[in-house]
């Protein structure tokens, strides 16, 4: 009993010691959507050399589930989402700083298909050889919804019903692709990109196939912080800003 | 692999650790009561502590938003006393492995402690000692297998829950990022080398605690 | 110096309606499994609760369904032996004898662990386990436990049902000795007819929850009540023939 109170004693001392920090005096959270964790790190990276005395903070996921949490009282300062809904729900909340939002990126949506896959175009999805096609969950991911509406648009939906595979965010889509566990999965450029080496791209949908799809960026409204959450968005929106989006695949509209 | 790394394995470990410690502390006396007491509401008490097993942990971090985040019917009052919201911070983390792991303590707990023998702890009444004094002389050593394996299992899913603490506590590098949230954020970013090098991080010191605690529960008291 | 009993216990399908009296004197329950003997030590022990009625020890109220007084079983001064003796598996025979020792105060427990244990002859096993003891050694110490508190009354529970013949005849020998030493009623249960004759100053025939007849043993043995006596002495002709001869 002793031993064990002892070695209990030691681990609280050990694990206490260096106690994750609370918060700083200036911060700026910024929550994006995750097909922006790349970029925005770099961009983040621009950020903290301007403004040294300042600490960046980052947090990634999918754009449905950043919207419960500021709409639960995280606090976070500059939204970024994937999709227009998302930021037009966080609007009609009431949790936008007015004239803050900004669209600041594009991108376009592609099929991706392994290395030595023969699939050529979004209509041979409806073949019998494709038996599993993955691609984000249209409620939650906005490029589930992306991809939803260009299967309308070529008429795949009763052919491939049975095929999908929803996923909660584009990696994971990207993931079972580049593994092999799906023939096919539709994705953002800027993914594809990420593991070029892995996939490919098929095609890319017409922009006439789907909404457009755009990033939004804004500050959140009661941010503590709103002069450095709109220099970050400032930061997003400048020259080196915009050429590293571009860098990433984005492109600007 | 660099400090940020190092930073998630310490950071999932006090949360695991103080989760469980909050877990033996209420959950060892809830499982007892469970075991040996009859109330009204008993059942009901059983099943709505046992849901988090059932649920998706996402579903559970939604509700643990509705509860504790700055308006939410517990977290509002904190925020107008404290001026401060649990959210995005480790606290959170902690919270979220709490409640998704102590459904396991309790049903461990509860089995373990019901199948101690009713005629010793009869017969310790018997012989002038109460309820308390029985139960930790008596019925805890007793159970002691089962509850220690409820402990272990508690914090196996303490420190490998992800989903209630991706959106309670964010994934904030630096700040709230556990081996998990790190693991997932670096295989969506496709850094594959990275989130290997943590995974194994992560199970060779998980297989570590886990054999020691194997080792150490063979007599305690 | 006597303990009293007379509850009414309502259970699913069952019920015990019994009234008796004992004084300082191994008295036995006796009667077929399932008539609610053991079900009426629980009640005295207040390991259970009577829906109404008074059980006294030694002038002691233990329960007063009246005037809802009920003694916890750790305020109730009374030695219990179970079934299966209960002894505690985790604990040395010594930690387990001492653990019978609650309230005693320090300067006697070792007179009286010593005492007991020389008396019972377990001295030497103080370091065992109960895992590691044979039957009738477990015995000894379950009672030896039972009797560090010096008790007012000694309950048994059918203690000797799981012992083979010879032991269980050492056993009753033991008991016999052990009323001489220490003076305490004791309440044997059993279904034994055989171990009542040969143990019972007085005996309490139960059947279905009451009591049907009671009385000295030659009493009972010689004048069943009714059918239902008979029926439990049936088959223990020899017992009864040996024990007649005697008496």
């Amino acid at each position: 009993m002793k031993k064990v109170l002892i070695m209990f004693s030691m681990l609280c001392v050990i694990l206490f010691c260096a106690y994750p920090s609370g918060a700083s005096s200036a911060e700026v959270m910024v929550s994006a959507a995750i097909s922006l964790k790349n970029a925005f790190e770099e961009i983040g990276k621009l950020y903290e050399a301007k403004y040294a005395k300042t600490k960046l903070l980052f947090n990634f996921g999918a754009s449905g589930d950043l919207v419960h949490q500021i709409a639960g009282g995280a606090p976070v300062d500059v939204f970024a989402s994937a999709a227009q809904k998302d930021m037009d729900d966080m609007s009609a909340k009431g949790m936008v700083l007015p004239g803050t939002r900004v669209d600041f990126a594009k991108n376009s949506v592609v099929l991706v298909v392994t290395k030595n896959s023969k699939i050529k175009s979004f209509e041979d999805l409806a073949t019998e050889r494709i038996k599993r096609i993955a691609a984000g969950n249209p409620k939650t991911v906005p490029a589930g919804r992306y991809a939803a509406e260009v299967f309308d648009y070529y008429k795949l939906a009763p052919a491939i019903k049975e095929k999908l595979i929803y996923a909660e965010n584009v990696r994971q889509v990207l993931d079972y692709v580049a593994r092999g566990e799906v023939d096919a999965g539709v994705v953002y450029a800027t993914d594809a990109a990420v593991r070029g080496t892995e996939v490919s791209v098929a095609a890319e949908a017409p922009e006439l196939s789907h909404k457009p799809v755009v990033y939004p960026i804004a500050v959140v409204k009661g941010t503590e912080n709103e002069a450095a959450a709109k220099a970050f968005v400032a930061v997003v929106l400048s020259k080196e800003g915009i050429a590293i989006l571009k860098k990433f695949g984005f492109r600007i509209p | 692999m660099d400090s940020s790394a190092f930073f998630s394995l310490r950071l999932s470990l006090q949360v695991a650790f103080a989760a469980t410690v909050l877990i033996i502390i209420i959950g060892l006396p809830i499982a007892y009561l469970l075991a040996r007491k009859n109330f009204p509401g008993k059942e009901v008490l059983d099943i709505s502590l046992t849901l988090p097993l059932v649920l998706p942990p996402t579903v559970t971090g939604y509700y643990l938003i509705l509860a504790f985040g700055r308006n939410g019917f517990i977290g509002r009052y904190l925020y107008e006393w404290l001026d401060w919201s649990i959210m995005f911070s480790w606290y959170a983390a902690v919270l979220a492995s709490f409640v998704v792991a102590l459904p396991l303590m309790i049903k461990t707990g509860r089995a373990a402690l019901e199948s101690v023998d009713r005629n010793l702890i009869n017969a310790a009444y018997t012989l002038g000692h109460s309820e308390w004094e029985t139960a930790l002389k008596v019925t805890l050593p007793l159970a002691q297998r089962g509850l220690i394996a409820g402990i272990v299992l508690s914090f196996a899913r303490a420190l490998g829950e992800f989903g209630a603490t991706l959106m309670l506590a964010g994934n904030i590098p630096g700040k709230t990022d556990t081996m998990p949230l790190a693991i997932y954020s670096l295989s969506a970013s496709g850094d594959q080398e990275q989130a290997t090098g943590m995974v194994v991080l992560l199970t060779s010191v998980a297989a570590l605690f886990l054999y020691l605690a194997n080792r150490y529960s063979r007599r305690i008291f | 110096m006597g303990l009293s009993v007379c509850v009414n216990k309502q259970l699913k399908g069952f019920t015990l309606d019994v009234s008796w009296a004992i004084g300082d004197e191994l008295a036995v329950l006796f009667g077929f499994s399932g008539s609610g003997k053991s079900l009426t030590l629980q009640l005295i022990a207040g390991l259970m609760k009577p829906d109404s009625g008074v059980i006294t020890a030694n002038g002691t109220i233990y329960f007063d369904g009246e005037r809802h007084v009920n003694a916890t079983p750790q305020q109730r001064s009374l030695g219990y032996v179970f079934q299966d003796l209960a002894l505690f598996p985790h604990m040395t025979v010594r930690q387990n004898i001492l653990f019978g020792a609650k309230g005693v105060p320090e300067n006697e427990r070792s007179e009286r662990y010593r005492e007991l244990t020389e008396t019972f002859y377990v001295a030497a096993l103080e370091n065992k386990r109960p895992s590691e003891i044979s039957g009738g050694q477990k015995q000894r110490v379950a009672f030896a436990r039972a009797l560090m508190r010096r008790p007012d009354v000694l309950l048994l529970d059918e203690p000797f049902s799981a012992l083979d013949t010879p032991l269980r005849i050492e056993m009753r020998a033991f008991l016999k000795d052990l009323r001489k030493t220490f003076q305490v009623p004791v309440v044997l249960v059993t279904h034994d007819a055989g171990e009542a004759a040969s143990l019972a100053d007085s005996i309490i025939v139960y059947s279905g929850g009451s009591v049907i007849q009671s009385g000295s043993i030659t009493d009972v043995f010689n004048n069943p009540a009714d059918e239902r006596v008979k029926r439990l002495l049936v088959g223990q002709e020899d017992t009864l023939r040996t024990f007649c001869k005697r008496h």
